[in-house]
C-alpha cells in the first residue's frame, strides 16, 4: 500500500517548498507514496501541530516547524 | 500565480500608467518623496537594523529549541506562568506572521486555553526584535519602548478578559518533532547578535560604538565559522536569507508608498481624524489599525508618514498596537478558529485596549 505523506501548512512559501522536496525525495527513492496537502487550519491544529511546515507519514507526525533537506526527507521516507 | 491574476495585475498597471497625470507637480513630488524615503531607509536602517534583525530571525529559527517554551504554554502550565510567557514568547516563537496563527490555534485547543492563546495572538506580531528596534530607530525610543510595554500589558488584559468571559481550556498538548535543534551555543549566538543590534541603536560616542560593533561582529563571525557544525551554519544562513527575501520587497514597497502618501494625503484630513490625543482620534486609529493589513514591518514607515502629516502620539500608539495584531485577512482565519462570538469579542477587545493605551500614552505625553 502506498505511504501517505501529509504536509501541513497554510499555503505559505515554506510549505510549498516542503511539498516539492518531499515529492523529489519520493521520486528519487522510487518509493510508493502519495503527498497530500493539509491546509485547513482547524485540521492542522487538531493534530496538535503548532509549527508549520510539518510532515506526517501514515498519520504519524515526524517533523514540525522546518523545511527538511533532501537527505532528511529521504530519511523520513525510509524510516517511517 | 494563476493566469487570471497575472492578467489583472497587468491590467492594473496599464490603467495606472494610462490615467496618472505624471506632469502635475503633486504627482512628481510624491514619487520623488517616495524615493527620498527609500534613500533614507537604505542609509539609516538597512545595514545596522534590518540586516542584523534578519540574522537574528535566522538564528531563532535554526538554532533555538522552542520545546521548553512551548511546554509553559501547554495544558498543565500554571496560569501565572502561561500568561506572561504568552505575552513575551512571541519574540522567539513567532518570527514570521504566518507562524502565529497555527501557534495560536494550538495553544487555544491543545494547550493553555483561550486566555493565554489570545494573549499570544495579540502580542506575538509586535514583540519581535525587528519590529521593536525599527520602531525605536524610526519613531523614537520612547515610542519603541511604549509600544513594547503597552502591547505586553494589553495582551495580558485581553487574554484575562477572554478567559473570564469564555472559560475554555485546551487539552491534549502539542506534537513537536524538531530533532536536536538547539543547545546553549545557540542561545549565546543569539545574545551576541542581539547585543550588536542594541549597541547599533544606542546614541553613544561613535568611536566606542564602532569598536564595540567590530568586536561583536568579529566574535559572531568566529562563532558562526567554528562554533557549529557545517550543516547548522548553512541552515542558519538559508533561514536568514529566507526572511530577507520574504520581508524586504514588501518593506521597500511600503517605504516607497509611505513617502508617496506623505505628499499626496492632504494634511487637514489626517489632522482632523488623527490629530489629537482624544478619544475620537485614538478610536479612529485603533479601528483603522484593526482592519488594515500591514506586511511585516511596513507599519513603521506608514506610521512615520502619518506622524509627519500630523497624527498625534496617542493615536500613533493605538494604530501600532491594533495594526500589528489584526487585519482583515487574519480576522477571517481567527473567526474560523474561534467561531463568530468569541472572535468578534476578541476584535472588540483589541480595539478597546488599543484605544485605552493610546489615550493613556497621549495624556502622559
Amino acid at each position: 500500500m502506498a505511504k501517505k505523506v501529509e504536509v501541513f501548512g497554510k499555503g505559505c512559501a515554506r510549505c510549498k517548498q516542503t511539498i516539492k522536496i518531499m515529492e523529489t525525495a519520493i521520486k528519487e527513492l522510487g518509493v510508493d507514496a502519495v503527498v497530500e496537502k493539509v491546509e485547513d487550519i482547524n485540521e492542522i491544529v487538531s493534530r496538535g501541530i503548532v509549527a508549520t511546515p510539518a510532515i506526517a507519514v501514515d498519520g504519524k507526525i515526524v517533523l514540525t516547524g522546518k523545511i527538511p533537506t533532501l537527505e532528511e526527507a529521504k530519511e523520513i521516507l525510509t524510516q517511517n | 500565480m494563476s493566469e487570471l491574476k497575472i492578467f489583472l495585475l497587468i491590467a492594473l498597471v496599464f490603467v495606472l500608467f494610462y490615467f496618472v497625470p505624471f506632469d502635475s507637480p503633486i504627482v512628481a513630488q510624491s514619487i520623488l518623496n517616495g524615493f527620498k524615503m527609500l534613500n533614507d531607509y537604505a542609509r539609516q536602517h538597512v545595514l545596522l537594523c534590518l540586516v542584523p534583525a534578519f540574522f537574528i530571525a535566522g538564528t531563532i529559527s535554526a538554532m533555538l529549541k522552542k520545546d521548553a517554551v512551548l511546554k509553559l504554554l501547554g495544558p498543565n502550565a500554571k496560569r501565572f506562568v502561561s500568561y506572561p510567557v504568552a505575552a513575551v514568547s512571541g519574540a522567539i516563537l513567532a518570527v514570521c506572521s504566518c507562524t502565529i496563527l497555527p501557534l495560536f490555534g494550538g495553544i487555544y485547543k491543545k494547550g493553555a486555553g483561550i486566555g493565554p492563546a489570545t494573549t499570544f495572538l495579540f502580542a506575538g506580531p509586535a514583540i519581535n526584535v525587528a519590529a521593536i528596534f525599527l520602531t525605536a530607530r524610526v519613531l523614537g525610543w520612547d515610542l519603541g519602548i511604549a509600544r513594547m510595554l503597552a502591547t505586553i500589558t494589553a495582551a495580558v488584559f485581553i487574554g484575562l478578559t477572554m478567559e473570564l468571559l469564555f472559560r475554555e481550556k485546551g487539552s491534549g498538548g502539542f506534537v513537536t518533532a524538531q530533532g536536536n535543534e538547539g543547545d546553549l551555543r545557540g542561545v549565546v549566538f543569539f545574545l551576541l547578535q542581539l547585543s550588536f543590534m542594541i549597541l547599533a541603536g544606542l546614541r553613544i560616542n561613535n568611536n566606542v560604538k564602532n569598536v564595540g560593533l567590530g568586536l561583536i561582529g568579529a566574535s559572531t563571525l568566529m562563532m558562526a565559522t567554528f562554533g557549529f557544525e557545517r550543516e547548522k551554519t548553512k541552515l542558519w544562513l538559508s533561514e536568514t536569507w529566507d526572511f530577507a527575501k520574504k520581508i524586504l520587497p514588501y518593506l521597500f514597497v511600503g517605504v516607497f508608498l509611505a513617502g508617496v502618501i506623505t505628499k499626496l494625503l492632504p494634511e487637514e484630513i489626517v489632522v482632523r481624524l488623527l490629530g489629537r490625543n482624544d478619544l475620537w482620534s485614538t478610536l479612529v486609529a485603533s479601528v483603522i489599525g484593526a482592519f488594515m493589513y500591514f506586511a511585516t514591518l511596513t507599519e513603521v514607515p506608514i506610521v512615520q508618514a502619518l506622524r509627519e502629516l500630523g497624527m498625534a502620539k496617542g493615536p500613533t500608539l493605538a494604530l501600532l498596537m491594533a495594526g500589528n495584531s489584526l487585519s482583515l485577512p487574519s480576522m477571517i482565519v481567527i473567526t474560523k478558529l474561534l467561531g463568530k462570538k468569541k472572535a468578534f469579542t476578541y476584535f472588540a477587545l483589541v480595539v478597546l485596549f488599543s484605544t485605552i493605551f493610546g489615550m493613556l500614552y497621549g495624556v502622559v505625553d
